[in-house]
């Protein structure tokens, strides 16, 4: 609303008021009749990128504990821990401080295996702050498959020692005989 | 003036003045021989209060989710979803949480005035609700200066929100009171004049008899369209009403952005919840005083089928002479109730849609719109309109 002091703009702003009232209105009334953008966000979610970097997930039976992610972790928030039975890997953890991680995907990279990746979780909300450190194994010790291969491979070396103290010349792969050490 | 439900003999409404009241004869009638004549009155007071209070209740719940909505959607967002169908129980949940909530008081503040505050505010919107007429035949009080009534009942919340301004010592509370009874000074002008138009087409400040009074051309005989200067008188009239019941653009006294909360800056939980019930109660009788006199009241086409079809007395003369309940005008009452109910949400649908429009005005803006702009085009209403009512007397007979 101007100040003027001329009869003519009185009745300009008169004019002026009720003109871009009613086109505000206009507008409003537009925008409460379209459907709302917005989602209802814990029951439906935007679609997410497929390059988004969110919580990341390991495909733990591929992971060899090579720590190529660890050491490319430029502020250190990646730790694991694994006993190695021969070839076989007994998982004890394998740890990711979300209250360092600055998503920047540097550990996936490296990864010889290509084991581990960013995932499209974003939310998470807990109660207590080591909680941020999240554990992204999906099972502790060793998966039932490498136990078995592991006995498997067991039986078959007690069987060629039994073998060879027998005396006789067992027909095998040389590639046993790197198992156990 | 008792604020008791008075349901009145429509065929009598020259007598209505004298104060027929249907809910006490019925509790002479029932309870007389067992009580004294004090203890019915009060009764039936009593009861009068509680349906207004639960009224005003209600109508606060409904707007507050209403607004809500409304808000939610002009902004392209849902609003209130979860509690109920489309969150239409969120209100009864947010109820539940203020009287729940710790009542506080500032260890500085005037104690006294400061429980007094929202007890005044919300005592002066009730006993103005008392004015507002269900149907044609059910009201609590058939007051002959019905909008008289109405404004200075309003007007007196000023009081209740300036005392609570002053009570919290705090300087953004006594902005906010202050601004407040500067807002109201200025805008009770414009309100009354704008309002003198249709009354005086009328000749009444009967609520129920103005609304009568628009039954015509198949109940579209709204003062509206009675005379030219009705249509700029109900625009001022409007624009008045907002600054009246501290509604956007004009909520100066409780401008969020600059005084926190204004004069509500340190009331929690009931008391605060009392503020907030005066300002849907009085957007609502803002509406409906529009509602009647420029819109027609009770009346529009379906209010007159209704009227044709089950006849408009509530009450006849029985065969013994005495007044009977006539039940077959209840669908009539009904209607007629429900039409000035969605006349009136109406109002408040557009206060509503108008603050979620319009940007907060300044202060200046505020006192220059209401003493140089709608003061002076609220008296060109009023005279012109009595001019044109004098002429059309004079040519017409």
């Amino acid at each position: 609303m101007q100040q003027t002091e001329t009869a003519q703009g009185y009745v300009k702003n008169i004019w002026d008021s009720v003109k871009t009232t009613l086109v505000g209105m206009k507008i409003t009334w537009r925008y409460m009749l379209q459907k709302p953008i917005t989602v209802q966000y814990p029951d439906e979610r935007m679609p997410i990128p497929d390059r988004y970097r969110g919580i990341h997930y390991l495909e733990q039976e591929k992971c060899i504990n090579c720590l190529a992610c660890a050491r490319a972790c430029p502020i250190d928030c990646i730790e694991m821990e694994a006993v190695r039975h021969g070839k076989e890997l007994e998982w004890i953890s394998f740890t990711l401080d979300y209250q360092k991680c600055m998503f920047c995907e540097l550990c996936v990279y490296p990864c010889p295996k290509d084991c581990i990746h960013m995932g499209t979780e974003y939310a998470f909300v807990t109660f207590d702050r080591s909680e941020f450190k999240h554990d992204l194994l999906s099972f502790k010790g060793m998966a039932r498959e490498a136990r078995i291969r592991m006995k498997e491979a067991e039986a078959k070396k007690a069987a060629k020692e039994a073998a060879k103290a027998a005396g006789v010349k067992v027909e095998d792969s040389k590639a046993e005989e790197g198992d156990g050490e | 003036m008792t604020p008791a439900l008075a349901l009145a003999q429509q065929s009598a409404a020259v007598e209505v003045g004298s104060g027929s009241n249907a809910f006490l004869e019925g509790l002479v009638a029932a309870l007389g021989a067992y009580l004294p004549m004090w203890a019915l009155w009060l009764g039936a007071a009593v009861t009068g209060v509680a349906i207004v209070m639960g009224l005003i209740s209600l109508i606060a719940m409904f707007s507050v989710w209403l607004e809500r909505k409304v808000a939610g959607h002009i902004q392209c967002r849902y609003g209130p979803m979860y509690v109920g169908w489309h969150g239409w129980l969120q209100s009864i949940a947010d109820g539940v949480k203020l009287l729940l909530k710790e009542d506080m008081i500032p260890r500085d503040a005037d104690r006294v005035l400061f429980m007094l505050a929202p007890a005044l505010v919300l005592a002066a919107i009730v006993a103005a609700m008392a004015a507002y007429p269900l149907a044609p035949g059910v009201f609590f009080a058939d007051i002959d200066l019905g909008v008289f009534f109405v404004i200075a009942m309003s007007s007196m919340t000023t009081i209740g929100v300036v005392m609570a301004g002053w009570a919290s010592n705090s300087k953004w509370t006594v902005f906010g009171a202050m601004r407040e009874a500067a807002q109201v000074v200025a805008y009770e002008i414009p309100l009354g004049v704008a309002l003198l138009v249709p009354v005086m087409v009328a000749g009444t400040l009967n609520m129920r008899e103005a609304s009568e009074m628009q039954s015509g051309w198949y109940g579209m005989g709204w003062f509206m369209f009675k005379n030219p200067f009705m249509l700029p008188a109900f625009v001022l009239y409007f624009i008045a009403a907002l600054a009246e019941t501290k509604r956007a653009p004009f909520d100066l006294p409780e401008a969020e952005s600059e005084l926190v909360a204004g004069f509500m800056t340190e009331y929690s939980g009931i008391r605060w919840s009392f503020f907030f019930m005066e300002e849907y109660a009085a957007m609502f009788l803002m509406s409906a005083l529009a509602a009647v006199f420029f819109l027609g009241g009770f009346e529009s086409p379906l209010t007159w089928a209704a009227g044709e079809f089950f006849g408009r007395e509530l009450f006849v003369k029985g065969a013994s002479g005495a007044t009977e309940l006539n039940l077959q005008a209840i669908p009539y009452h009904a209607v007629a109730g429900l039409t000035l109910l969605v006349k009136s949400f109406a109002g408040i649908f557009l206060m509503m849609w108008l603050r979620w429009t319009l940007p907060r005005v300044r202060v200046d803006q505020v006192m220059t719109m209401g003493y140089k702009y709608l003061t002076p085009l609220a008296l060109v209403c009023a005279i012109g309109a009595a001019l044109w009512e004098a002429g059309k007397q004079a040519l017409l007979g």
